[in-house]
């Protein structure tokens, strides 16, 4: 009998620590990623592009789950490491930001790539400039960073408008939001 | 500039205070104008203003070392990893899915990192959303939503499993825990009765006797998990070391100081990094006016939250320095947690209000709200504190009821409780 129960635990590492029930606070924040747009500003006049800055901060903790950017496995994350592995941070990422509508799609064009620290750790900084032809006074935002792999990841969006500040929480269940100007 | 739609994070708000998690460098708030530096933020509420902890995004050194990540010298990372290709390898196997599932979940309960329990959910969902669902993909949600503390969508998820599969021991066992953790104590007896039916007599033994704990039997549920450890010598160390935690949270019930240190110690000597053990053992230390202990304890695991909280807690007992940047960068997780809508740290902001805000009325409004959630011992002692120091002890009514009713024990607990009952009577014979 003993045997019996001893192997299922083994088996069955859920019946071990499933039962604990003054534990059960997790204790580290779950995934998340920055992304800041600024003002809109037309440049040059006369092409009629709307040009949007950006700034997206995504956690090097995820980056390195998707793209193992600690080259030597010893767990401390180097800046050589995360410079090597640039191209691959920017090639992965754009792929899950997408701004306009088909036929009127913004180039997202990178821009520099630095380190910016949270609370919770570092993160790798992308800039880079969204492109859009001026033909509408609504713009959508599509992001799905992560979704497939974790969908507890949230994306905190925060939009700064010539006088005010909007903000929204993106999520599997709200992948989408629409700017207007 | 107006969302049309998407999701609201709080339309209403005033958005410096919405970003501020987010604007951790000058520069990132300034883009659009906007300017929140975390000296001023701090400098506001405080004479002692740190220097701000986080500078404006920067290009590192080749050698500087930007963030602790999982290595691949630890077997469990290893094993993650080749669990990893079995799922890709075989779709259609709920067992490698599940395999995976649960090596996540528990690599994230240990090192205290949420992020496995995201992608635990990723790996099962294909199974928690087909047509009918088998009984352990349902468990596997369950256990990753009462990981987050979404104990009514757990439940629901546990129900709908032992509808599909009754004799399901660890829905039972995960429900258990459940009722525990929010105080049906005597629903928690029965299903613990189910667990011993279906998953074996000694892990019901080890059900029934975490349960005696909650119920003022600390003595007994010390000679059941005794008898379960005692059962079988060579169960693994992640067995054992649950089954030393509990021993030590009940010798704390009975107020039996060193023989819960050794059984924390035993525990911790089984698993080592467990983030659970190490904070539970922290806050023992806190309570036992050691705090000169806590930092080296958890030195390596500042990235957990809870963990970070007790170093914080610490830092200030002992008056230390960095007290004051622990606080503020404590404060910066929470306001992060915050954003992003999560609200289940309520019992650890409520110490964090009470005892390092020293906001008492946030504290027990926090306090009062992890209530209606959850019901350990712990978050009775928060709203039990956060009453007190608020000189608020009509608040505190329900929970001074429930101990009343399930007859808990705890030398922390009782004068708490004594000084409250007392506050009440003498406010009624004035009325």
């Amino acid at each position: 009998m003993m045997r019996r129960v001893a192997q299922s635990l083994v088996g069955c590492a859920l019946v071990v620590w499933g039962l604990s029930a003054t534990r059960t606070s997790h204790a580290h924040s779950a995934s998340d990623a920055y992304l800041t747009l600024s003002a809109v500003s037309v440049t040059p006049a006369s092409s009629g592009n709307v040009v949007i800055h950006g700034q997206w901060d995504i956690a090097l903790r995820d980056l390195d789950f998707v793209l193992q950017l600690d080259d030597d496995g010893d767990g401390r994350l180097t800046g050589a490491e995360v410079r090597r592995h640039q191209s691959d941070i920017e090639h992965y990422a754009y792929r899950f930001l997408k701004i306009g509508e088909p036929g009127r799609v913004c180039a997202i064009k990178p821009g520099r790539q630095m380190v910016d620290d949270h609370a919770d750790g570092a993160y790798a900084a992308l800039f880079f400039d969204a492109v859009c032809p001026r033909t509408s006074r609504k713009i959508t935002l599509n992001y799905s960073l992560f979704f497939a792999i974790d969908p507890s990841h949230r994306g905190i969006f925060v939009m700064h408008g010539d006088k005010d500040v909007a903000t929204a929480l993106m999520s599997p269940d709200n992948p989408r939001v629409d700017l207007s100007f | 500039m107006i969302f049309e739609d998407g999701a609201h994070l709080d339309a209403g708000h005033h958005p410096h205070r919405r970003i501020r998690a987010a604007c951790w460098s000058a520069l990132l708030c300034g883009l659009g104008g906007v300017t929140v530096s975390p000296a001023a933020e701090v400098a506001a509420g405080s004479d002692l203003a740190p220097p701000p902890p986080f500078r404006a995004p920067y290009v590192p050194a080749d050698d500087e070392v930007l963030q602790q990540v999982p290595s691949t010298t630890d077997p469990a990372v290893t094993n993650m990893r080749q669990l990893r290709r079995s799922p890709d390898a075989a779709p259609q196997s709920l067992p490698a899915a599940k395999t995976l599932a649960d090596a996540y979940i528990d690599y994230g309960r240990q090192v205290g990192d949420a992020h496995y329990a995201g992608y635990a959910e990723a790996i099962i969902a294909p199974w928690v959303r087909a047509a009918t669902p088998a009984a352990d993909a349902l468990v596997t949600q369950a256990t990753i939503l009462q990981y987050r503390h979404q104990f009514a969508e757990a439940r629901e998820y546990l129900q709908r499993a032992i509808k599909i599969e009754p004799r399901n021991g660890q829905a039972w066992l995960t429900l258990a825990t459940l009722d525990m953790v929010q105080g049906d104590y005597a629903t928690a007896g029965k299903d613990c009765v189910q667990v011993t039916n279906t998953a074996g007599v000694e892990t019901g033994l080890a059900c029934s006797g975490n349960l005696r704990s909650y119920v003022g039997q600390a003595r007994q549920s010390m000679a059941v998990l005794q008898q379960v450890e005692a059962a079988d010598a060579a169960a693994p160390a992640s067995y054992k070391a649950w089954i030393e935690g509990l021993l030590a949270e009940s010798a704390e019930r009975l107020g039996d100081w060193p023989l819960a240190e050794t059984h924390y110690r035993s525990a911790l000597k089984w698993l080592p990094r467990d983030n659970f053990l190490l904070v539970a053992y922290a806050d023992f230390l806190l309570d036992r006016g050691r705090p000169h202990e806590v930092t080296p304890l958890l030195a390596d695991h500042t990235q957990s939250d809870t963990a970070f909280l007790r170093i914080a807690l610490a830092q200030a007992a002992l008056h230390g320095d960095q007290s004051q940047r622990y606080i503020w960068i404590m404060a910066a997780r929470f306001e992060a947690l915050r954003l992003r809508g999560s609200d289940y740290f309520g019992r650890e902001e409520s110490r964090f209000a009470l005892q390092l805000q020293h906001d008492p009325d946030t504290a027990l409004d926090l306090a009062l709200r992890n209530w209606q959630v959850q019901r350990a011992p712990w978050d009775a002692r928060v709203v039990l504190e956060a009453a007190l120091a608020a000189k608020r002890p009509q608040s505190a009514v329900s929970v001074l009821e429930f101990l009343e009713r399930t007859h808990l024990e705890d030398p922390i607990l009782e004068p708490l409780y004594h000084q409250l009952r007392a506050q009440l009577a003498t406010a009624a014979g004035r009325q």
